[in-house]
């Protein structure tokens, strides 16, 4: 029998199902409610998937379909990984952690998150306090929220995520255009929309 | 006599274990190779780091992280004693 992988949870009024090219070879992707919750799922066969980069890819683009599904869906997103055996445990678990997922859907309704990395040039000299004052100031009132990411390298000048409203996207993306043309020495690399992984904090135990 | 020998060297034996638990945490850097990882995957994406330097790297660093993961469970797992 098969079992459950999870991408995340949306209200049981936005049900959905779609065909798409899913997590370990799946085909599919419906919603199993329970109550005003529902969790996007696929079927797989093994209970501990391996993270492949294919399998992660596939992971962050199905949840961006679900973002994307009819005029555009609340989903609070799960890592890559949860799998559960039967209907009973997925259910056993949005009845849990109703409260959590609630107050997390309100949080990121009609958000997206986007990723900012500035990465200076090999052999510039560059004021990294400086440009973190430029970007707050142009960026962060365009933002619900930010929050800041592991500097992994010592190119790195700035690594953000932002929660951005859908509505204010374009304002968005033309101030980082602009930010980028002022910026020789800089390296910009804007990822996203994502789901908004970095803001929300639901842990729920996949079994 | 032996109870002196033990009395004496098993103090400095122990710090030497120490030191070189410590010296192989830094050899086999596992979050200093997962940074390497990353700014690897960053460069590519920017395309400062043509497809083949990256999976070179890619490669040579995985390769590494894997050898340090094992040292890490062993040292943990207690049943390596690091002698001088």
């Amino acid at each position: 029998m098969s079992n459950y992988y999870v991408y995340g949870v949306v209200r049981a009024a936005d049900d959905l199902e779609f065909e798409t090219d899913a997590v370990a070879g799946a085909d599919r992707v419906y919603t199993v409610s329970h109550r005003r919750l529902a969790a996007v799922v696929s079927d797989i066969e093994e209970t501990e998937p391996e993270q492949t980069d294919e399998d992660a890819q596939r992971h962050d683009d199905v949840l961006r379909e679900i973002m994307e599904y009819g005029d555009g869906r609340t989903v609070v997103p799960m890592r890559f990984g949860m799998v559960f055996e039967n209907e009973r445990a997925l259910k056993n678990v949005l009845r849990g952690a109703r409260p959590a997922f609630r107050r997390a859907m309100n949080d990121i309704e009609g958000t997206v998150e986007l990723g900012l990395k500035l990465v200076r040039e090999e052999d510039a000299d560059v004021d990294g306090e400086a440009i973190e004052a430029t970007v707050a100031d142009e960026l962060e009132p365009l933002a619900v929220e930010s929050t800041e990411s592991d500097l992994f390298s010592d190119r790195l000048v700035l690594n953000r995520s932002y929660l951005v409203e859908r509505v204010d996207r374009e304002a968005f993306d033309e101030a980082i255009a602009r930010f980028e043309d002022e910026h020789d020495d800089l390296l910009v690399q804007y990822t996203g929309p994502f789901a908004p992984y970095s803001f929300v904090d639901v842990h729920i135990g996949a079994q | 006599m032996f109870i002196l020998d033990d009395l004496l060297f098993r103090p400095f034996v122990g710090v030497i274990d120490a030191l070189h638990t410590i010296a192989l945490d830094e050899l086999y850097d596992l979050e200093g190779l997962e940074d390497e990882l990353k700014e690897n995957q960053l460069l590519y994406e920017l395309g400062e780091r043509s497809e083949e330097e990256y999976e070179r790297e890619k490669e040579r660093l995985e390769e590494e992280l894997e050898i340090a993961r094992e040292v890490h469970e062993e040292l943990a797992s207690g049943r390596v004693e690091v002698k001088s």
